[in-house]
C-alpha cells in the first residue's frame, strides 16, 4: 500500500513537472495550438482552437492564458498552470492582437482584417467601445499608468494613441512603412516601433508620437521580446531572417542571430538561457542558445506558428505589459 | 511525413524569398507578406494538380477511353486554360478584382453590427473536430456551387459566358478550367461572399477549391470508369458529369440541364435534376455559333465570348429575332 502511495506521489510530481515544463505555440494557419515540452524539446500534443489563432496573453491575475481566435470571433481561455482548456468567450470580433492594461481593468483587441480597435471591461469581457480606424490595426501596447494604448497601423504606416477612459484618439502619426511590433520602454518615456516595410526601428515620444531616433536592425524589423534586464530587447527581422539584440540604453544593436524561416514571436526560458522563436514559414520553432547566440535545434509544430508562450515563466519587467506574443506582419489573413 | 513537409516548405520558402519578397519590399507591399507566402503554396499545389492530371488522370483516359479521340488539337486550348488557372495567373487577376469587393462587403456588414453566425457557434462540437468541420463546410460550399451552376444555365446572359465551357466537343480532363474570365469572376465573387457568410476559414477555402477542382477535372475525364452504383451517388464521376456535357438532340433538347452538381450528386437527386441512365452521348453544344469556339485559341475565345455576353445583356425587347449564342427559348 505504501509503495502504491509513493508511486502515485511520484506520478503526481512528474505530471506537475511536465506541466511546468510546457510551451504553447499557436498554429495560425490551422485550427490548433501545439503543447511542447521544454526539456525534451518535442511537441507533446496538438489541440483544436477556433480558427486562425495569432496571439495569446496572460490574464491580469496570471492564472489564465487568453488566446484570440480571429475567424470564429472568440477567446479561448486556458489554465495557465496546466495549459488545459477552461472556457470560450464569444462575440469578441476578430481578436488578432490583444492585451490587458497594467492595472487589469481593460482588455483591448485589434481587429486587423476588419479595421477596428475594441475596448472591453477586462473582468466581464463586455464591449465598451469599438473604434473604426483605417490601416490594418496590428499590435498594441499600454503605458505604465494604464491611461493610453498605442496601436500600430500597418497599411497606412501610422501609430495611433487612444485614451483608455474615453477611447478618443489622442494622436495618429506617420512613422514609416508597415509598423508592426511596439513596446514601451521601462522609463515610460519611449515607444519602440518595428518597421516591417523597412530595416529599422524608430523611437517615438509617447506624448505626441514624434519620431526621435531611428536604429537600423535588419529588413522586415517586426517584433520585440524583453531579455528581462530592463535594458536589452530581442527583435525579429522577418525578411532578413535574423534576430537582433538591442541595447535600449545605448540604442545600438549588440548582437545578431541567424534564424531562418521568417522569425516572428519569441519567448525566453525561465532560466534566461534560451530564446524560442517561431519560424512562420518552416512550421517550426527555433531554440536559440543565448550563450552561443545561435540556433541549436528546431522543433516541428503546425502550420504558420505565430504566438509562443512559456508557462511557468517569470513575470515580464514591470513597465512591460503582460503581452506575451507581440507580433506578426499579420498581413491580410 | 515530416520529411515531406520540410521539403515542401523549404521549396516554398526559397521561391518566396527569392522571387516574391524582393518585389513586395521594393514596392512597399509588405502587408501582403503572409498572403504572398500562401500564394506561392497555391502555385505549387497547382503544379501538383497539373502533374496529377497529366500523369495520373491522362493514364486512365489513354488506357480506358470512352470515346476515340481522332484529333487531340481540340483539347490543346483546354490545356492552356488549365495551366493559366492552376498556376494562379487567372485566379490572381480574378482575386485582384474580387478582393476589394468582398472585403468591402464584409466590412460594411460588420460595421452594421452583424457578425455572420459560424457553424461552430450553432454546433459547438465542431470546434474540436476540424475534419468534420471541414467536410461540413465543403458540403455547404458545394450546395452553393450547385445553385450557381444552375444559374449559369438559367440566365441567358450567364449562359452566353458559360456556353464556352460546354462548347468543347471532346470533353477530357483538361476541360474543367475552360471558362471565360468574367464567368470565373462572377463565380468567385458569389462563392467568396457565400463562404464569408457561413464562416469558411480562408485556408479551408483554398483546400476546398483544390480538392473540389481535382474531382471536377476527373469528372470531365474521357474514361469508361464508374465508381459503382453507390459510389456514383456519393461523389460525381465521369459518367455522371458527361451527361451534363451531352449534345442536345430533338428528343433531349435540355439534356445538359441535368447533373449539375460539382462534387456531391445529392443536390441533383434532391432537386430533381439527376439522370442515371448509363447511356453514352456525344458531347458539345447544338448551336453552330457556340460550336465555333472550337476553332479558336484562348484569346480568340475570350474576345468572342465577351461579345456574346455583352449582346446578351441587351434587354430582350431590343434584340433582333435571333441572337446567335443565346439559348433557344424554352419549349
Amino acid at each position: 500500500m505504501n509503495r502504491l502511495a509513493v508511486v502515485a506521489s511520484l506520478l503526481v510530481l512528474a505530471v506537475g513537472a511536465a506541466r511546468a515544463d510546457t510551451v504553447l505555440v499557436l498554429n495560425s494557419d490551422e485550427a490548433s495550438y501545439s503543447v511542447l515540452s521544454r526539456s525534451t524539446r518535442t511537441e507533446r500534443l496538438r489541440l483544436p482552437v477556433g480558427r486562425e489563432p495569432h496571439h495569446l496573453v496572460f490574464s491580469p491575475d496570471g492564472k489564465e492564458v487568453v488566446i484570440g481566435s480571429t475567424v470564429t470571433n472568440e477567446l479561448l481561455i486556458l489554465d495557465a498552470q496546466t495549459g488545459e482548456k477552461r472556457r470560450v468567450v464569444r462575440d469578441i470580433v476578430d481578436p488578432y492582437h490583444l492585451g490587458f492594461s497594467p492595472d487589469g481593468k481593460w482588455l483591448v483587441t485589434t481587429a486587423y482584417r476588419l479595421d477596428h480597435v475594441d475596448f472591453y471591461h477586462a473582468d466581464s469581457f463586455k464591449l465598451v467601445n469599438r473604434v473604426f480606424i483605417d490601416g490594418l490595426p496590428s499590435h498594441l501596447v499600454f503605458d505604465a499608468e494604464s491611461k493610453t494604448v498605442f496601436v500600430t497601423l500597418q497599411e497606412t504606416g501610422r501609430v495611433a494613441a487612444f485614451d483608455l477612459e474615453t477611447q478618443a484618439i489622442k494622436w495618429n502619426v506617420t512613422v514609416g512603412k508597415a509598423p508592426a511590433g511596439i513596446i514601451m520602454l521601462p522609463d515610460n518615456n519611449r515607444l519602440l516601433v518595428a518597421l516591417t516595410g523597412q530595416d529599422n526601428v524608430v523611437v517615438l515620444d509617447p506624448k505626441d508620437g514624434k519620431v526621435t531616433t531611428s536604429l537600423k536592425t535588419g529588413r522586415g524589423a517586426h517584433n520585440f521580446w524583453p531579455k528581462g534586464d530592463g535594458r536589452h530587447w530581442f527583435l525579429s527581422n522577418r525578411v532578413e531572417n535574423t534576430v537582433s539584440l538591442l541595447d535600449t540604453h545605448e540604442m545600438k544593436v549588440v548582437g545578431t542571430i541567424k534564424v531562418p524561416g521568417g522569425p516572428d514571436c519569441m519567448d525566453l526560458t525561465p532560466d534566461g538561457k534560451e530564446l524560442w522563436v517561431t519560424q512562420r514559414f518552416l512550421r517550426r520553432i527555433a531554440v536559440v542558445d543565448l550563450a552561443q547566440m545561435k540556433v541549436v535545434t528546431s522543433i516541428p509544430v503546425g502550420k504558420s506558428p505565430h504566438g509562443v508562450m512559456m508557462l511557468n515563466a517569470p513575470a515580464p519587467p514591470a513597465a512591460t505589459p503582460p503581452v506575451r506574443a507581440v507580433s506578426s506582419t499579420g498581413a491580410k489573413k | 511525413m515530416r520529411d515531406l513537409i520540410d521539403i515542401w516548405v523549404t521549396c516554398q520558402t526559397w521561391i518566396f524569398e527569392t522571387f516574391v519578397v524582393p518585389v513586395l519590399f521594393r514596392f512597399e507591399l509588405m502587408e501582403w507578406y503572409e498572403p504572398g507566402f500562401k500564394a506561392v503554396e497555391i502555385v505549387m499545389l497547382g503544379v501538383v494538380q497539373i502533374l496529377v492530371i497529366a500523369l495520373g488522370m491522362r493514364f486512365f483516359e489513354k488506357r480506358w477511353p470512352l470515346e476515340r479521340v481522332p484529333n487531340d488539337n481540340l483539347a490543346a486550348v483546354d490545356r492552356t486554360y488549365t495551366i493559366l488557372n492552376k498556376l494562379g495567373i487567372v485566379p490572381l487577376a480574378v482575386f485582384a478584382v474580387s478582393y476589394p469587393i468582398t472585403n468591402e462587403i464584409e466590412y460594411v456588414v460588420r460595421a452594421l453590427g452583424y457578425a455572420p453566425p459560424r457553424l461552430e457557434q450553432i454546433v459547438p462540437w465542431l470546434h474540436d473536430n476540424a475534419l468534420a468541420s471541414f467536410l461540413l463546410y465543403f458540403v455547404l460550399y458545394d450546395f452553393a456551387a450547385y445553385w450557381l451552376h444552375r444559374a449559369q444555365h438559367g440566365f441567358s446572359w450567364w449562359w452566353a459566358l458559360h456556353s464556352l465551357h460546354h462548347s468543347q466537343r471532346q470533353v477530357t480532363v483538361w476541360n474543367d478550367d475552360r471558362n471565360h474570365v468574367v464567368d470565373d469572376l462572377l463565380m468567385t465573387l458569389a462563392l467568396a461572399v457565400f463562404s464569408q457568410f457561413v464562416g469558411v476559414q480562408p485556408d479551408d477555402y483554398i483546400l476546398i477549391l483544390m480538392i473540389g477542382r481535382l474531382i471536377e477535372s476527373w469528372s470531365h475525364a474521357n474514361v469508361d470508369v464508374s465508381f459503382g452504383r453507390i459510389g456514383e451517388r456519393l461523389i460525381v464521376g465521369p459518367r455522371f458529369h458527361r451527361l451534363h456535357h451531352a449534345l442536345a438532340s430533338p428528343a433531349e433538347r435540355h439534356i445538359h440541364d441535368h447533373n449539375f452538381a460539382p462534387v456531391f450528386p445529392i443536390w441533383d437527386m434532391l432537386f430533381g435534376t439527376a439522370i442515371y441512365d448509363g447511356k453514352n452521348r456525344p458531347t458539345g453544344v447544338d448551336d453552330p455559333v457556340v460550336d465555333a469556339d472550337n476553332g479558336r485559341g484562348w484569346i480568340g475565345q475570350q474576345v468572342t465570348v465577351l461579345g456574346r455576353f455583352l449582346k446578351a445583356l441587351v434587354p430582350r425587347p431590343m434584340r433582333g429575332p435571333f441572337q446567335p449564342g443565346l439559348r433557344p427559348p424554352a419549349e
